[in-house]
């Protein structure tokens, strides 16, 4: 039997022990959404599927020859006049000798497409479910899903500089759908060009050549920067007399890189 | 050919060179110009993404400036015939570069002559090209 001056106490702990009972409740966690299978599974490895087209399993290098250089593409599209401000600033800089945003310099990721046409080759491995692709700068990954996944639901989603890439097989081409990029102010798509969380790029990728050579057609839309879709081709050259190494931004390379901390910089 | 303060930087005028983006932009070097240097290794680093040099160069003052100098990746340095002990600390150089825009003493490499004589250059990044043969 509870004693009368005891009571009240004991109905605060009855209270809050309920109180902390039915929070409990409400802070249960919902059910973790069901797992995929990794690209690297067995199961997921063997399953049945035609066989692609081709192989480009190889180290590629962005093909610098030509009008084209190492840009992306000369034909920039209409800016928003968010993007516009970048460009102008960037256009702005170039006029005066000068070097606007280098985030790449600073260590940032460069991100899809840029990592692409670094001074170094991509790796790529290609098997039935993905291909994995390694640049040789920053040994930044890219890895395209192939085994029919969907893109991850956008409320799991981790947004990375390099974005989600899921691919599937169509003819003599594999096209490939990258979205859920980060949303960061130091992500570009070209020099004074900036890329939002709304990037989507469509890369549609062909051997040609003999197999010595991909053509990569680019659709990159993008609603925050750019007015409608941005389009370009690139070639890639097959390399084979050369292996991908570790290649770091460390955090003391611009230390000794004495232009990265010149008044050339705008940041 | 204009002979500047040091003495021992020179400066010459050159047409524009493509650059290539490597780990940083290229544009902050004025490829119109090209500056030689004189002096000592102070370290020579082999290493991705950047090799680079740090020179010690006699000013005017009897003391030294130290000139940073940038090249390409050990991927390319290779196939023009350098190797990660090439040059070392103490060693006397002569390298040109071509200038940063805002003065400062640094700069990308275009050549380098060893004591000996011989000159070391880059390779074009061209992989996968004749010219990368």
């Amino acid at each position: 039997m509870i004693r009368p001056a005891v009571r009240p106490l004991a109905a605060s702990l009855v209270f809050v022990a309920g109180a902390l009972a039915g929070a409990g409740s409400a802070w249960a966690q919902e059910p973790a959404p069901e797992r995929r299978l990794s690209a690297l599974a067995p199961v997921n490895l063997a399953e049945a599927r035609p066989a692609a087209p081709f192989n480009l399993t190889g180290n590629w290098f962005i093909d610098n020859r030509g009008n084209q250089g190492w840009l992306f593409n000369r034909t920039y599209p209409t800016l928003t006049p968010a993007a516009q401000v970048h460009f102008d600033a960037f256009q702005a800089a170039a006029a005066e000798g000068k070097v606007y945003r280098d985030d790449i310099g600073q260590c940032w990721p460069p991100g899809v497409p840029i990592i692409m046409t670094r001074v170094w080759p991509v790796a790529m491995i290609q098997l039935p479910t993905a291909v994995y692709m390694i640049s040789g700068f920053m040994n930044s990954l890219r890895t395209v899903f192939l085994d029919g996944r969907s893109h991850t639901d956008p409320d799991l989603v981790v947004r990375t500089f390099n974005g989600e890439s899921i691919g599937h097989w169509e003819g003599d081409t594999l096209v490939v759908d990258t979205r859920n990029f980060i949303d960061s102010e130091h992500r570009w798509v070209d020099q004074g060009v900036p890329g939002s969380g709304e990037l989507r790029i469509i890369e549609r990728i062909r051997m040609i050549d003999d197999g010595q050579a991909l053509e990569i057609a680019y659709t990159m839309t993008d609603p925050v920067n750019w007015v409608g879709e941005w389009t370009g081709t690139r070639r890639w050259n097959r390399v084979d007399d050369i292996d991908i190494e570790e290649v770091e931004c460390l955090p003391d390379l611009n230390d000794h890189l004495q232009s990265m901390s010149s008044k050339v910089h705008v940041r | 050919m204009r002979k500047s303060v040091s003495g021992l930087v020179w400066v010459l005028v050159f047409l524009v060179i493509a650059p290539a983006f490597a780990h940083h932009s290229p544009a902050a070097f004025d490829r119109t110009k090209r500056v030689t240097i004189e002096g000592t290794v102070k370290e020579f680093r082999w290493q991705n993404p950047h090799t680079w040099i740090e020179v010690n160069v006699p000013d005017e003052k009897g003391g030294t400036v130290l000139w940073g100098v940038e090249l390409t990746s050990p991927t390319y340095l290779i196939r023009a015939g350098w190797k990660s002990n090439t040059i070392k600390a103490g060693d006397k150089v002569t390298v040109v570069v071509n200038p940063v825009r805002t003065g400062e003493p640094a700069g990308i490499f275009v050549s380098l002559t060893l004591a000996d004589g011989r000159v070391l250059t880059e390779r074009p990044a061209r992989l996968g090209t004749p010219e990368s043969k």
